[in-house]
């Protein structure tokens, strides 16, 4: 039995150094359960006597590994790594090793696997992760495992970084990566890209350093970007099946294909790339000054390098045209990219994010209770002639940029936005690096080459940014064509976006085509995209908000006209801002020389919004059916439900308020004939948006004035019926009043 | 405590003999005549050494005695107190005179009737010193070690107190030095314990015993738990660590049941090398070697001692309870269990030791190499190896194979595995046909058997010498870059040394 534990001594049999090994290691793999130090004696004398078998040895490490004991595992790797470099072993070992290094799991193995790691010496680890990258095939796996030997060895950044860096760039055209932001690009911009351009000992041309800046930067605005709509869709796909855990979806991490989790979170993305930035421009030796400097200072830093120099293209003064174009284009992305993130934050932060309130920026309606005679013709003149003489400043290359710089005020709600300081400065100075970027051609070419590469006309934030911007301007022909291609890019980004609270947000593009076709004077677009916005309010919204009370003092601080102001885009805010600009259209036709019986019976249904500061408009609406004798609106009884009102109409037939012949029902005959039975089916067939509170209107109200005595029961009836409806939601009936008669408001504006 | 410390060269403690004029110089003593301090001096020598003294000290009585009469005046403690006091100056100027200081009788005489209180005129009663008085005794010596600062002085001063001088006083010499190390491991006097590993180092063996069944017998028999105290020397004192261990294994060398090392003071050994093996190399690293070593002093290392310990501890716990059980002591249960879960214990701490014992011997080729020894120095010698090849081939025909031969195979595996590493690494000097010789006896062991007949050559790997393993990281700092001796080139590599995490140095 124990010869039979030495098959090669055993009598007659060739002895065999592999047979002596394999006894040996198996003895010591026999006692690893129960005595471990005995094994490892075992394994001592055993390579006492065959120092060159690799099995001895392996043993001897597998016992150190298991054990987690890493100096020793350590100094025994090394050495099957210097004695064995070809044991396929080994190199498993080694692979799992490196892997761990790449990892960011901190679990106990991985750990150790690290620790393993740092206990050889450094020659030996840089040598180790040289070997285990030639064995690498997988581009990705191979970088990272490039990159750690690059952080670990600086001195390896001059040999290898370059390299590295235009592989990974390769890698994502060879792959076809279609968002900059991939797993090449990000190993490239964050890991590869600081060490090699913060190595003394690289030196690069120019232009590699403008490409790689262009990469970097390119990689970080489509980061900070990101759109949340892509962001859930690969989540999407990526755990379709994770029913369990909707949870998990919604923690909102994204996660870059082929990267880990973590390494797909870069921490202050605009600082790392202003750091970027501002090795470049050192490196490329551009005029820079030293300490930080906020946005505001690099600009205007960029504007006095623009004053001093007047020929950018000549070949002295090629790097400063890059150095301005380059640090005004980030100012410009970063600021535009804060103005967005504030106004539209869902945009980034996805649907679970803390409701911040999006806003909208809109021309402010002047003016709306005024009254319109003295100045209608003429303001809407002089509005239409200065709007299209910007444009034509703008669409020609440029004669005064200073003076479409011209300043206007922008009012915003502390409530809305509480950060609305930095916010107003972002917008303006994103306008202002735009507005550099377009004053000289040679910067604007460069400016132009570079957003057509990056495809930046495909950027839903940028588009929205630019609309604002031009609206700013006043440029409203201009800031409606942006708009017609922002409600497309929109359309792109959320296909099957759901309707409803969501969806007036995304209904940015109709509140400001309506601002902008009122500014522009064309009151039928403006009521067209009015009537559109209104299918996406929702009710109930109580009247009598802040917006009323604040109205008053606002105006009084500013100049009329030249307004805007950040709305809230929720129905509440938006839907008397809505109401503003019909109000604002129909007063016009209502109270032109001819006369337009629709539009002055709009305008009184209107006007009950806020009431009673319409109330002198009011008066003069009366003023003028006075003056017509009659008056006819079927739509009276529907939408007017102000006692006020009511009883002022009632006055008008009446011997003392003139006698007035008022048509305000729809169909008299069947009305007479409904009046008969208080309460009918047909009657409710007839109005049928009525709500039920017309159940009280059989009930004898005691109206005042003495409606009851002169006037025909038909009329007495409807009266008494409306007053029970005065308590009735007014936005719910306005609100249905620009529903259901949409197709005669727009005639009416015809 | 009583009494004004002894302060070296501190002018006089106070007494009668005041001023410098009283106090005899001792350093005219003959310098010609005087034995070495150091020992391996034959006993005819010292015997011829001895006729010399007293012819000497009958030229000088007159110095030696007005010494000798002031400090009869004093009481015992003050006395001593003089004499080291003495001492210290003879010395010291000694010193600076000659490296290496002789002792003359005169001194010696004095040490031995004012410290170790031998009585000078024949068949006087000895003085009894109360044990109050003892206590101050070595709390004053401990506080002259304490204070001296010189090395030299202090080693020389010891010597003189403790060398061996083959006559009655060596008992109580003995007792005392028992005393005074045990009450430096207790509060830690660190230049004590230094001064007692280099008496250890050069006092014969049978001394060496002595002084470690004393330390045993007071930290392992005496107080149960004190072994802590012990154990905490590691790190004030490795040299004496060293220097204990290679006693206590030339103490109990486990050729009876009586002589098993108690297993509180296995396992403060064994938690000694583990944590740090080179401790046992720490003598030999810090000793200039001579390729002779001196019979009958202790081994350079504990390596033999260690190794006989792992090997025959299987065989000879066997036996402990085999005897038990023959003499009827039929241990109850509960007794049983726990004997069994001690020997269980035992068993773990053997295995443990033998493995950094094999650990040390690989470390040791290095070592061995560096010091240009390699090959000259056998610090396992193979005279050694034939008597525990023979105890083990005893006890295992004692015990019955059949009931044994568990224990057999373990005690053959750990001899044939310390062989191997011993010969591989250069600490054991001896051919395998050497070894077929002295184990042809032993029961057979597969192990043995493969270590006896050495590897089967296969095609060399690389320009690898057998047995040697390619120098990890950078060679140790101090090693020469060159090899002294051209003849051992190939061995001027760092061998590998397994549990090492950084190249040795020597700890002080």
């Amino acid at each position: 039995m124990r010869a039979a534990r030495r098959p090669g001594r055993s009598a007659g049999c060739k002895m065999s150094a592999q047979g002596d090994c394999e006894f040996l290691v198996k003895r010591a793999r026999e006692l690893v359960p129960g005595d471990l130090w005995a094994a490892k004696a075992w394994l001592i004398t055993a390579r006492s006597l065959y120092p060159a078998d690799f099995n001895i040895q392996y043993e001897m490490y597998t016992i150190e590994r298991n054990a987690e004991r890493t100096a020793s595992a350590g100094r025994l790797l090394y050495d099957m790594f210097v004695n064995f470099p070809d044991q396929p072993a080994v190199w498993r070992e080694i692979s799992v090793i490196t892997s761990a290094l790449r990892n960011d799991s901190q679990d106990k193995q991985t750990q150790f696997l690290r620790g393993l790691f740092e206990t050889l010496p450094g020659r030996v680890q840089c040598e180790m992760l040289l070997k285990a990258t030639e064995q690498c095939f997988n581009t990705l796996e191979r970088a990272e495992m490039l990159l750690l030997l690059l952080r670990r060895f600086p001195e390896t950044v001059v040999q290898h970084g370059v390299g590295l860096g235009e592989t990974l760039l390769d890698s994502e055209s060879i792959e076809d990566q279609e968002s900059p932001v991939n797993c090449f690009r990000k190993l490239f911009v964050c890991d590869v890209l600081p060490l090699i351009i913060n190595n003394p000992d690289v030196r690069l041309p120019a232009s590699l350093l403008y490409k790689y800046l262009n990469k970097a930067a390119e990689f970080y605005i489509n980061y900070v970007t990101r759109s949340t709509q892509t962001e859930s869709q690969y989540q999407g796909s990526q755990d379709s099946s994770d029913i369990m855990s909707p949870s998990k979806r919604s923690s909102q991490k994204y996660v870059i294909d082929g990267l880990t989790e973590k390494s797909s979170q870069i921490t202050d993305p605009w600082e790392r790339l202003f750091k970027i930035l501002s090795v470049v421009g050192m490196r490329c030796e551009w005029q820079m000054d030293k300490g930080r400097r906020n946005y505001g200072d690099i600009l205007h830093r960029m504007k006095d390098l623009c004053r001093y120099i007047s020929n950018f293209d000549s070949e002295a003064h090629i790097k400063y045209k890059n150095q301005v174009v380059y640090s005004t284009m980030l100012v410009f992305f970063k600021n535009a990219f804060q103005y967005v993130s504030n106004i539209q934050p869902s945009l980034f932060q996805g649907p679970n994010a803390p409701n911040q309130t999006p806003l909208v920026l809109l021309e402010d309606v002047p003016n709306i209770y005024g009254d319109t005679d003295i100045d209608r013709n003429k303001h809407i003149h002089k509005k239409r002639k200065l709007a299209e003489g910007r444009e034509k400043t703008m669409s020609s290359d440029d004669e005064d940029p200073s003076g479409k710089a011209r300043s206007r005020h922008i009012t915003v709600n502390k409530a809305d936005l509480a950060n609305s300081i930095e916010v107003l400065e972002s917008f303006k100075l994103a306008r202002e690096s735009w507005e550099l970027l377009y004053s000289l051609e040679s910067l604007d070419k460069e400016f132009t080459r570079i957003c057509l590469s990056w495809k930046t006309e495909t950027w839903l934030w940028l588009r929205i940014f630019l609309t604002d911007m031009i609206i700013y301007q006043g440029q409203y022909k201009k800031a409606i064509s942006s708009l017609h291609h922002l409600a497309a890019l929109q359309g792109s980004h959320s296909p099957q976006q759901i309707t409803g609270q969501g969806s007036l947000e995304n209904q940015r593009a109709l509140i400001q085509l309506a601002s902008c076709h009122f500014a522009l004077g064309e009151y039928r677009q403006t009521c067209e995209k009015v009537l559109d916005l209104m299918c996406c309010i929702l009710l109930p919204i109580q009247e009598g908000s802040k917006v009323q009370e604040e109205q008053p003092k606002v105006k009084s601080k500013f100049r009329k006209g030249s307004d805007l102001k950040l709305w809230p885009c929720t129905s509440r805010a938006i839907m008397p801002y809505c109401l503003h600009l019909l109000l604002a259209c129909f007063k016009l036709r209502a109270f032109t020389d001819s006369r337009d019986d629709m539009a002055l019976g709009h305008v009184v249904v209107l006007l009950q919004h806020e009431w009673p500061r319409g109330e002198n408009l009011f008066l003069k609406a009366i003023n003028k059916i006075c003056q017509q004798g009659n008056f006819q609106y079927e739509n009276f009884f529907n939408y007017v439900t102000n006692i006020d009102m009511l009883e002022e109409f009632a006055y008008l037939r009446t011997q003392e308020g003139g006698k007035i012949h008022l048509e305000l029902l729809p169909n008299q005959a069947m009305l007479i004939k409904t009046s008969s039975p208080p309460m009918g089916l047909l009657q409710q067939e007839f109005i049928p948006v009525l709500q039920p509170s017309i159940q009280t209107a059989d009930r004898h109200h005691t109206v005042t004035r003495g409606i009851t005595k002169g006037v025909k029961e038909d009329f007495r009836l409807a009266m008494e019926r409306q007053v029970s409806r005065c308590g009735e939601n007014l936005m719910v009936v306005l609100h249905r009043f620009c529903i259901n008669e949409k197709i005669l408001l727009l005639q009416t504006l015809a | 405590m009583s009494g004004v410390p002894v302060t070296p060269r501190a002018g006089p403690p106070g007494g009668a003999a005041g001023g410098g004029t009283a106090r005899p110089r001792l350093s005219r003593a003959g310098r010609r005549t005087a034995a070495p301090l150091r020992g391996g001096r034959g006993e005819r020598g010292r015997e011829r050494g001895r006729e010399r003294d007293r012819e000497r000290d009958r030229e000088r009585s007159g110095a030696m005695s007005d010494i000798r009469h002031s400090l009869l005046r004093r009481d015992a403690l003050s006395a001593a107190k003089e004499v080291l006091y003495h001492l210290d100056i003879y010395f010291s100027s000694q010193l600076q005179n000659s490296p290496l200081p002789l002792v003359d009788k005169g001194p010696t005489d004095l040490l031995e009737e004012f410290l170790f209180q031998v009585p000078k005129e024949r068949g006087a009663p000895p003085k009894r010193l109360t044990p109050l008085q003892e206590l101050q005794l070595l709390e004053i010596m401990c506080n002259y070690f304490q204070e001296q600062t010189k090395d030299s002085v202090r080693q020389v001063i010891f010597s003189s107190l403790f060398s061996p001088q083959g006559n009655k006083a060596d008992d109580s010499r003995m007792a005392l030095l028992g005393k005074l190390v045990s009450m430096a491991v207790a509060i830690c006097r660190v230049p004590v314990l230094e001064c007692a590993a280099f008496w250890l180092q050069r006092t014969p063996a049978v001394f060496c015993v002595r002084l470690a069944r004393a330390l045993v017998d007071d930290y392992c028999n005496l107080v149960p738990g004190s072994i802590q105290t012990l154990k905490q020397i590691f790190t004030a004192s490795p040299r004496f660590c060293c220097q204990f261990i290679t006693s206590v294994t030339a103490l109990y060398d486990l050729s009876s049941d009586d002589l098993i090392p108690p297993s509180d003071l296995l396992e403060l050994i064994v938690s000694w090398i583990f944590e740090d093996p080179r401790l046992i190399l720490i003598t030999f690293l810090n000793t200039p070697i001579a390729a002779n070593l001196p019979i009958g002093f202790l081994e350079l290392t504990p390596l033999t001692g260690l190794i006989r310990w792992c090997v025959k501890a299987p065989l000879a716990y066997k036996r402990k309870k085999k005897a038990s059980l023959s003499n009827g002591h039929a241990p109850n249960k509960i007794a049983k269990d726990s004997a069994s879960g001690e020997d269980r214990d035992c068993h773990q701490l053997y295995s443990k030791l033998h493995l950094s014992v094999l650990q040390v011997l690989m470390m040791l080729q290095g070592h061995l190499t560096e010091k240009n020894l390699y090959g000259r120095l056998g610090l396992v010698p193979f005279d050694h190896v034939v008597p525990l090849v023979e105890d083990i081939n005893r006890l295992s025909d004692e015990l019955n194979p059949l009931n044994a031969s568990k224990e057999i195979e373990l005690a053959l595996d750990r001899l044939a595995q310390a062989l191997q590493v011993a010969m591989a690494s250069g600490a054991l000097l001896c051919t395998r046909d050497d070894l077929r010789t002295v184990c042809s006896r032993l029961p057979h062991n597969n192990l043995l058997q493969l270590v006896i007949s050495g590897p089967v050559q296969q095609p060399t790997h690389g320009a690898l010498p057998p047995g040697f393993y390619p120098h990890i990281h950078t060679p140790p700092l101090g090693y020469p870059a060159l090899p002294a001796h051209p003849a051992h080139s190939a061995h001027s590599v760092q061998t590998f040394i397994p549990g090492m995490t950084f190249p040795y140095r020597p700890i002080r």
